[in-house]
């Protein structure tokens, strides 16, 4: 049992835990179905935590690096446009159409990684300019407009024999578990932890520092931009405004999944744990009475509780 | 004044109890080895660390130290050997930081604290004005405004931390003119340094710590420097050590190629035109004080900074080195003189930390975990380094065992050529003399060692030969009988004529 407690995946998953037991306790109705713990509103917070948690896995990976990606959010935004214009507008394919939105991702990490490691700016800074430009990019090209994906796509979609609404959650665990093993049994995963725990050693011991985080921004956009895709087709809509301020979201998540902002510290499988948690707060604070108002609060005091919780788990550890 | 004071650093013992007094008035100077205490010795007076037992009193008062500030304002000045002040500043501003001059409701009073600055620098014939930028002072101004920023607080004890590391002799003496003076002013001084010339020309009396522990007051006008130095390494001034020869190889005979060769090497302004060869088997010492361009060499050579000119080449063969990694790969390993800042990763396993240089050689990309278990474990072993498992990170290990960490992360690269920088700085005796064992066990294997070093004792016992820099440039090379303490000195410092004497190659 200490062993596992040592395994920092673990304690987010209690959280996790513990949390849905709540919800099912104090959402328990008097007659009737369960309005909380029921297959449909298990998929549907499954569904819509999907989209923070692709992108939070890319998060992870910059943070551990000792950096910061303010860009997810519009990366997510523009994806879905241009997704959409070339779904839409275009008349393409829709893999050919989904494949051009993952550009969108890919050119963000190419431009934040070449100011962070070429330039030298602060990442906070190329970021945040990325994040504005891509941001505005997606306005420019709809003039506030939007792309109605949803009439193009089949209805009743199955993939592969599957509900199209299974799609996102599956690809999701898909990718944290490619990314948790890329990162716990890859020297590319091990370089990603020692750049962000001592760069200056790194370079010492002959790491190739800019190439590491180069790869983790590149990363981190494309994983965005895979939010997008998956954000376009579940809200059927390719709109310059989606996925406004996610990017907050998504990095509470990696964070509250064990990444210190210092770098050197997290995992991928705990920013995906961290989205569900905030999944599934948001999902259940609607439903109770009187607490609409309260949600952007309570998630707020979440991060909070969670990461002081883990510094004393981990300090008793 | 110190009274049993004692400080532990994990398990590292800094200080077991040292006891001396310092006379109100005196010129008192505290010298002592690398990692004998004097800088914990300060620390604890300066304010910035508590003492685990024992007291610091002056003139009956105890003195309680809970921040630096608090010692400035009971009268404790320090000048640090590196510049601790605020580079985009005014003078003024470091002068006066944290204890502005005031109207009241905080708003500065700005006149009255250029008036004051300015009435410090004249009286201290500092070449600055009040509003000058401290990062446009020169180091010697710097040190000389830290003393005026002392004589703002109206310190009774000014204390000097190595003032003179990086100062040429006219700053020295302009410095040592300023403190004497201060002296017949009634300023209490003490006086951290390990150069004994500058310590007998300023002070009366000298104490000596070594290895944490007080080894003796001494005075000036009666003890003979041979003593201080017995006193400091607390045996006979060390001898050479005798070490097998490589067979026919310190380079003279032309039969081995040198396992390095540097031809030329320069890097403007730290060093120009160096050329030197170290032989398979072969220690080649590089003495030469705080930038004298030493560090800047390995660095060079290590692909971290890129050369304006020069060859390098490995076993006979060019190589072209532009990073870390090809100097890797080249066959080079470098034991980095800040082990926390470049050496280690405090997030990491031990095992992990010592992997990652070989894995980067060998372009690992899947991790093998019995093959790297087993790579850790060697150097482990090879290197006695005293752990408990593989799995703690490096921040459970004492500063010597973390030393042979960085060693031992860059030896399971086998390569062909060692460059060591202050590969004993900071560590305590017990762990010195493994660490020298390690070098020399690693020569007899056939490696060429490049060892920079600033301590001389620790060049003189370890080195076959040895590279004098001084300026960034080499004047000289010493080898056998003719490397004293005392040519090598010469070298460094700035005796030229009495250097060419001796033989030097420059």
């Amino acid at each position: 049992m200490k062993r596992l407690w040592q395994i920092r995946e673990f304690s987010t998953l209690m959280i996790l835990v513990l949390e849905v037991a709540f919800f099912t306790w104090y959402l328990w109705p008097s007659g009737g179905g369960h309005p909380f713990l029921n297959v449909g509103n298990a998929l549907l917070i499954l569904k819509y935590s999907s989209i923070y948690g692709i992108a939070a896995i890319g998060a992870a990976i910059v943070i551990i690096t000792g950096g910061i990606d303010l860009a997810p959010g519009a990366v997510i935004g523009l994806t879905s446009v241009v997704t959409g214009y070339f779904f839409v507008q275009a008349e393409w394919s829709l893999t050919a159409s989904a494949f051009m939105g993952l550009m969108v991702g890919l050119s963000a990490g190419l431009i934040s990684s070449w100011l962070i490691v070429g330039v030298r700016l602060p990442p906070f800074i190329a970021t945040l300019g990325v994040m504005g430009i891509w941001r505005g990019a997606g306005y420019i090209i709809t003039e506030a407009r939007f792309y109605d994906l949803s009439a193009k796509l089949p209805r009743n979609w199955t993939v592969f024999g599957i509900s199209i609404d299974w799609v996102p959650p599956i690809v999701m665990v898909t990718l944290a578990g490619i990314f948790q093993v890329l990162m716990k049994r890859f020297q590319w995963g091990r370089a990603v932890f020692a750049v962000g725990g001592n760069e200056t050693a790194a370079l010492f011991s002959g790491l190739r520092v800019g190439m590491v985080k180069t790869t983790a921004y590149v990363a981190a956009g494309v994983l965005a931009s895979i939010s997008g895709v998956v954000l376009a087709i579940v809200q059927g809509q390719g709109k310059a405004d989606l996925a406004n301020g996610y990017e907050l979201d998504i990095i509470a998540s990696a964070v509250v999944g064990g990444a210190s902002l210092t770098g050197g510290r997290g995992s991928v499988a705990g920013a995906v744990l961290g989205a569900l948690i905030f999944g599934v707060l948001r999902n259940a604070l609607p439903q109770i009475p009187g607490a609409t108002f309260y949600d952007r609060v309570i998630v707020g005091l979440a991060v909070i509780v969670i990461v002081v919780m883990d510094q004393v788990l981990v300090r008793r550890g | 004044m110190f009274r049993d004071v004692a400080k532990a650093f994990g398990a590292v013992q800094a200080l077991r109890g040292v006891s001396f007094a310092v006379a109100a008035g005196e010129a008192h100077a505290c010298v002592g080895e690398n990692g004998a205490g004097k800088s914990t010795l300060l620390k604890i007076l300066a304010g910035s660390i508590r003492p685990d037992r024992g007291d610091v009193s002056w003139e009956g008062e105890r003195m309680h130290f809970a921040s630096p500030r608090e010692a400035l304002e009971r009268g404790i000045g320090m000048v640090h050997q590196e510049m601790l002040a605020f580079p985009n500043l005014s003078v003024t501003a470091n002068i006066f930081a944290g204890r502005e001059i005031t109207r009241g409701w905080g708003r500065l009073n700005e006149q009255a604290m250029r008036a004051r600055t300015q009435e410090l620098l004249t009286r201290l014939h500092v070449p600055v004005t009040p509003d000058t930028p401290m990062d446009r002072v020169s180091t010697a101004c710097a040190q000389l405004v830290q003393v005026a920023r002392a004589l703002a607080f109206e310190c009774r004890v000014l204390v000097l931390d190595e003032p003179t590391t990086s100062l040429t002799d006219a700053e020295v003496d302009h410095l040592f003119g300023v403190v004497t003076g201060l002296r017949a002013q009634g300023v209490t001084i003490l006086f951290v340094s390990h150069r004994l010339p500058e310590v007998y020309r300023l002070c009366d009396r000298i104490t000596v710590l070594r290895d944490g522990q007080f080894a003796g007051t001494f005075d000036r006008a009666t003890t003979p420097s041979d003593d201080i130095v017995r006193a400091m390494v607390g045996r006979e001034p060390p001898k050479r050590v005798a070490r097998r020869r490589p067979s026919g190889a310190t380079g003279d005979s032309p039969a081995v190629a040198p396992a390095l060769r540097v031809e030329n090497l320069t890097r403007r302004p730290a060093f120009e035109g160096i050329s030197f060869h170290v032989a398979p088997g072969e220690i080649v010492g590089m003495f030469g004080l705080v930038g004298s361009g030493r560090t800047e060499i390995l660095e060079t050579l290590f692909g971290l900074a890129a050369p304006d000119a020069g060859q390098v080449a490995i076993d006979g063969q060019p190589v072209q080195v532009r990073s870390a990694r090809d100097a890797g790969k080249a066959g080079l390993a470098l034991v980095p003189e800040d082990r926390q800042r470049q050496g280690l990763f405090f997030n990491l396993s031990l095992r992990h930390n010592l992997v990652l240089p070989l894995a980067a050689k060998q372009d690992v990309r899947v991790i093998d975990d019995a093959r790297e278990e087993a790579a850790a474990e060697l150097q482990v072993k090879s290197l006695a380094i005293r752990t408990p498992h593989l799995r703690v990170t490096p921040d459970a290990l004492s500063g010597g065992n973390q030393q042979k960490v960085v060693a031992g992360k860059w030896l399971a690269t086998e390569p062909r050529v060692l460059l060591l920088d202050e590969p004993t700085k900071g560590v305590d005796v017990g762990a010195k003399f493994e660490i020298h064992n390690l070098i020399r066990g690693q020569a007899d294997t056939g490696m060429a060692c490049l060892l920079v070093s600033s301590d001389l004792p620790e060049v003189l016992s370890l080195a076959d030969r040895i590279l004098v820099m001084r300026e960034g440039r080499l004047r000289g090379e010493l080898r056998g009988g003719d490397a004293t303490e005392e040519a090598v000195m010469r070298l460094a410092t700035h005796d030229v004529e009495a250097a060419t004497q001796d033989g030097g190659t420059a």
